[in-house]
């Protein structure tokens, strides 16, 4: 304390001149953003909504930038803060062009190749024993010096060692060569890391600090928003700007090359259009009553006597729409109702039940694709285990009970009758364990005093489950509806690797992220792929907000 | 019954039904791993078996090759391991007549054509059964010669006692029983790596998680203490929105995450797997619930003594929350592992360098379609490191699980 008052009487002279200089820059930092915005919206690099917004992001930076520029020479805290606003996102933009044009994230690809040779791991390894080594040594009593020396030692040599065998050494090596390759915006953007690194370091300092008047709060501001910046880089490139450049693709015919018009609304109409027309008689041909070129036939129904034929735009939206809806509602309840069974057992306080907690719950930490490709080889409908079960079984119930079953040999994933439940009973498998353990966890919280008193009513077991068990565990229960019905409704992996990509046999297994996936990545029908995408994500909304809201009615019932 | 049976008989049937499950759960596993170790032959043997086997054989003087072992009924009913000598031989299946002159089914003997002669003599003793007219035999059986017909042909093999090379039987190959040994070969898992670069796919996997796995906790450690700690305006607006795009579904961001990483050039490589993973709005979360339970006065009494936010976190948080980083790692672990649907986007399949093991194993089921034994090895190889994860931290994962009831 007494060292940074002391510090504050003598250096005010020096952080003058450094308010100067930062002013100083902050108008030459207005001026060439200014110049960059008019630049960016003259220039034909990109498309003109994306220059447009550029253009606007260099304008507020410029004018943050004057205005901190001003608050600067008023010696207002308002200015600390634009200064060091505007000056970490210059620095962060210098520093992640610097690292691409030098090839840093591209260099990720060639510390592979080092570390596909095995060494690298090996010192990784060193490093961390000895990190324990020489942390450990610490927390004995008396202190091993010499443990904590040979920790140090062990942490030396895996780094070096790291540095050496990954390959560290010649990507430095290359280095210097781009910044001479005649290339200048490697340097300019070094000049522009370091001075603003200075200028950061310069106004962050409790001399300007205190020279510009800012106070503990405000330093607990920039604090608070320098802490989360990583994370909202990420938020807004990686999440934010996608989502709504989504939103703008779906409504364009974008093919993911040139071809980028807008076109309104017609993805979503094409994703719903439909048409019925009734028909003369049941087999009349579905040309005669709709315009084949843009129809497809997607069923027929009888309605009191008379036939009608529907036709699709989308034929496979329609049945993939169909399929992930048949999928979540044979795989939900299969994932939920034996999972509650198993959890009240679970509930039962006896001896090992960590262990099968733990047994059930490694399923769902496996890779969908393998576990894919397990079920793929036990549906194997000559040599699979599933039908030597089934036909076993179907000899034991016909020796005992004297019936006459015949064993029906199903080809599981090769019949289209049959393949998209095939993948209901392993997606199911799989998501049991978790929601066992959900469920128990809900099952725990609920107070005996509860049981007792109904014991002491006389409600018998099945009573108390349904009306103490049951309305207690509502939370949790829709909790494991809503997280399970939305990880069924996206169902990509598993009908992937059964169909090959395909969706089939036929498209039974086709769901709509396959189908999303099919428009976009193999016809390359981006525009329509993310019109797609958005039906999805609207008919997983609904879904969430139906189970909310029959949740609450149906804890409105339960309100004492 | 007393209560205390009723209890045991309870306590009893619990085990039973979660026994039962247990084995269902962890039967696919079984068969993963077992499978990964049979010979491509032996994995289309039925009925199926779950242990690895291959065939006995045993080596015997005067036979160049060793000879394979079976399991033998001799018609004595004693059961005997008999090596198989030589294969196809047309033989008869005869039944005695008994004195009625009908065929007794129940003592049929397999003869070679060579040891049985026609009865009658030269002309032949024929004998009518159901209309039909059949040639009567004379076999030796049991030491005493009887009248027998035949019942079928058919083509067997002869095996003989290795014990006493005298004695033989002749008995049908394909219904034998082989005797088998357990035998397991983990060179399948060596020609899976070398089949499809396993190494590079498991080298890349195992980069790209520890980079997710450390660039996730490094932004939402930070994040997380800033929404916990640190008042700005703004931050509970913030929180909300990220609180909000937990439901937004991966889908929806694909193409546009594709088209992002096009035009900076990253389609084919490594970074493209790493970057956009860094941010989570569900591990800002995670920290934040827990840091918000560290209680203030420590911070406080560090911040009078002149400590800096940056030393408060790594020096009090930071060690305070080891819980629920390993449980925000373990998260992160299985997701960076097991993704499947954004490799698939982004890299091309064929692709090496940036190659990743769920994509592999997808390459491997289209190439190897006729060796489900190298196809599992390589699910293996996926699934056992996470699970191995799993099980180390379960402590830590399993219980953040049911306290945020958070699903990955």
């Amino acid at each position: 304390m007494t060292r940074s008052t002391f510090a504050s009487a003598s250096s005010a002279p020096g952080s003058g001149r450094a308010l100067t200089l930062l002013a100083g820059w902050h108008v030459a930092l207005s001026v060439a953003l200014v110049g960059g915005a008019l630049a960016t919206l003259n220039s034909a690099a990109a498309s003109e909504a994306l220059r447009i917004a550029a253009a606007i992001g260099l304008a507020l930076a410029a004018s943050g930038s004057a205005a901190a520029t001003l608050f600067i020479a008023r010696r207002n805290h308002l200015g600390r803060t634009l200064s060091l606003v505007v000056n970490y996102i210059v620095f962060l933009a210098c520093l992640i062009g610097l690292a691409h044009t030098l090839g840093v994230f591209m260099g990720l690809d060639d510390l592979a190749d080092y570390m596909a040779r095995g060494f690298p791991f090996g010192m990784g390894a060193l490093f961390v024993v000895g990190y324990f080594i020489s942390t450990t040594a610490l927390h004995e009593r008396p202190v091993s010096l010499a443990r904590r020396n040979l920790g140090r030692v062990l942490m030396a040599l895996g780094a070096i060692g790291f540095l050496l065998t990954a390959g560290v050494v010649p990507a430095l090596a290359s280095l210097p060569g781009k910044y001479i390759s005649g290339n200048l915006l490697p340097l300019a953007l070094t000049a522009g890391v370091m001075t603003t690194g200075y200028l950061l370091w310069s106004m962050w300092r409790g001399e300007s600090a205190r020279a510009m008047g800012a106070k503990n709060i405000h330093t607990e501001r920039l604090n608070g928003w320098l802490f989360l910046s990583p994370n909202l880089l990420g938020f807004i490139l990686f999440f934010a700007g996608p989502l709504l450049f989504s939103l703008y693709v779906s409504f364009t015919n974008w093919d993911s090359f040139n071809k980028r018009d807008w076109v309104g609304l017609d993805n979503y109409r094409r994703v719903f259009n439909l048409t019925v027309q009734a028909l003369k008689t049941a087999n009349q041909p579905a040309g005669d009553v709709i315009d084949v070129r843009v129809y497809d036939e997607l069923l027929r129904a009888n309605l009191f006597g008379q036939s009608y034929l529907i036709g699709a735009e989308d034929k496979r939206f329609w049945i993939s729409l169909r399929n992930t809806l048949v999928f979540g509602l044979l795989a939900v309840p299969l994932a939920v109702i034996p999972a509650l069974a198993l959890a009240a057992l679970l509930n039962s306080r006896l001896p090992g039940m960590r262990f099968y907690r733990t047994l059930y719950f490694i399923p769902s930490v496996a890779a969908v694709v393998g576990v894919a490709l397990i079920w793929q080889w036990m549906y194997n409908s000559q040599v699979g285990w599933i039908n030597y079960f089934i036909t076993n079984a179907i000899s034991l119930i016909n020796s005992v009970l004297g019936s006459n079953i015949k064993d029906p040999q199903i080809r599981w994933l090769a019949d289209s009758d049959y393949a998209l439940l095939s993948v209901v009973i392993m997606s199911a498998w799989q998501w049991l364990g978790f929601n066992t353990v959900l469920f128990l966890a809900g099952l725990q919280t609920i107070p005996r005093e509860l049981y007792e008193a109904a014991t002491v009513d006389g409600a018998n077991p099945g009573q108390q489950f349904f009306n103490v068990t049951l309305p207690m565990l509502a939370p949790t229960t829709l909790y494991v509806l809503t997280t399970t019905t939305i990880q069924a409704l996206q169902v990509f992996d598993q009908v992937f690797i059964v169909s090959n990509g395909t969706g089939g046999p036929g498209t039974s297994t086709l769901t709509m992220t396959l189908n999303l996936y099919q428009n976009g990545f193999q016809s390359f029908r981006q525009g329509y792929a993310s019109a797609l995408a958005w039906v999805l994500f609207v008919v997983i909304f609904a879904f969430t907000l139906f189970q909310f809201r029959r949740q609450r009615r149906a804890s409105g019932a339960y309100d004492m | 019954m007393s209560y205390r049976a009723i209890r045991a008989m309870r306590g009893l049937a619990i085990y039973a039904i979660l026994s039962v499950f247990a084995v269902v759960m962890l039967f696919p596993f079984l068969v993963m791993v077992f499978t990964s170790l049979k010979t491509a032959s032996d994995t289309f043997s039925y009925p199926p078996r779950l242990l690895p086997g291959e065939h006995v054989t045993i080596e015997m003087p005067g036979f160049e090759r060793p000879l394979p072992l079976y399991n033998i009924t001799a018609e004595s009913g004693e059961t005997k391991q008999m090596a198989l000598v030589e294969e196809n031989i047309r033989v008869g299946v005869f039944a005695p007549l008994d004195p009625a002159g009908r065929p007794n089914f129940n003592r049929t003997v397999i003869r070679r054509f060579g040891e049985v002669k026609l009865a009658g003599g030269a002309e032949g003793k024929q004998i009518v059964i159901d209309g039909q007219t059949a040639p009567v035999y004379e076999v030796e059986s049991d030491g005493q010669i009887a009248e027998m017909i035949v019942l079928t042909r058919t083509t067997v093999g002869q095996f003989i006692n290795p014990a006493n090379p005298s004695e033989t039987v002749l008995a049908n190959v394909r219904l034998s029983q082989p005797v088998m040994r357990v035998a397991a070969h983990p060179e399948n898992y060596a020609e899976v790596v070398n089949l499809l670069g396993f190494d590079r796919a498991l080298t890349n996997t195992a980069m790209i998680t520890l980079l997710t796995v450390i660039g996730q906790i490094f932004t939402s450690v930070l994040g997380g203490y800033a929404f916990a700690r640190l008042k700005f305006p703004g931050r509970d607006q913030i929180f909300l929105l990220y609180l909000g795009t937990i439901m937004v579904p991966f889908v929806v961001l694909i193409i546009p995450l594709y088209q992002l990483m096009v035009a900076i050039g990253w389609v084919n490589a490594m970074p493209a797997l790493i970057l956009p993973w860094l941010y989570t709005a569900y591990g800002t979360f995670l920290m934040r619930q827990f840091f918000i339970t560290i209680p203030k006065e420590i911070e406080e009494a560090a911040l009078i003594d002149g400590a800096s936010r940056w030393s408060i976190l790594t020096r009090i948080f930071i060690p305070a929350s080891v819980p629920a980083l390993a449980t925000l790692a373990t998260f992160t672990f299985l997701y960076a592992w097991n993704s499947f649907f954004w490799p698939l986007v982004v890299v091309n399949t064929g692709n090496t360098r940036a190659q990743v093991l769920t994509l592999a194993l997808n390459v491997l089921r289209g190439r190897a379609s006729d060796s489900p034994n190298l196809i599992l090895a390589g699910a293996a190889i996926a699934v056992i490191p996470p699970t191995l994860v799993f099980i180390l931290a379960q402590r830590y994962y399993v219980e953040s699980v049911t306290s945020s009831g958070v699903k990955g």
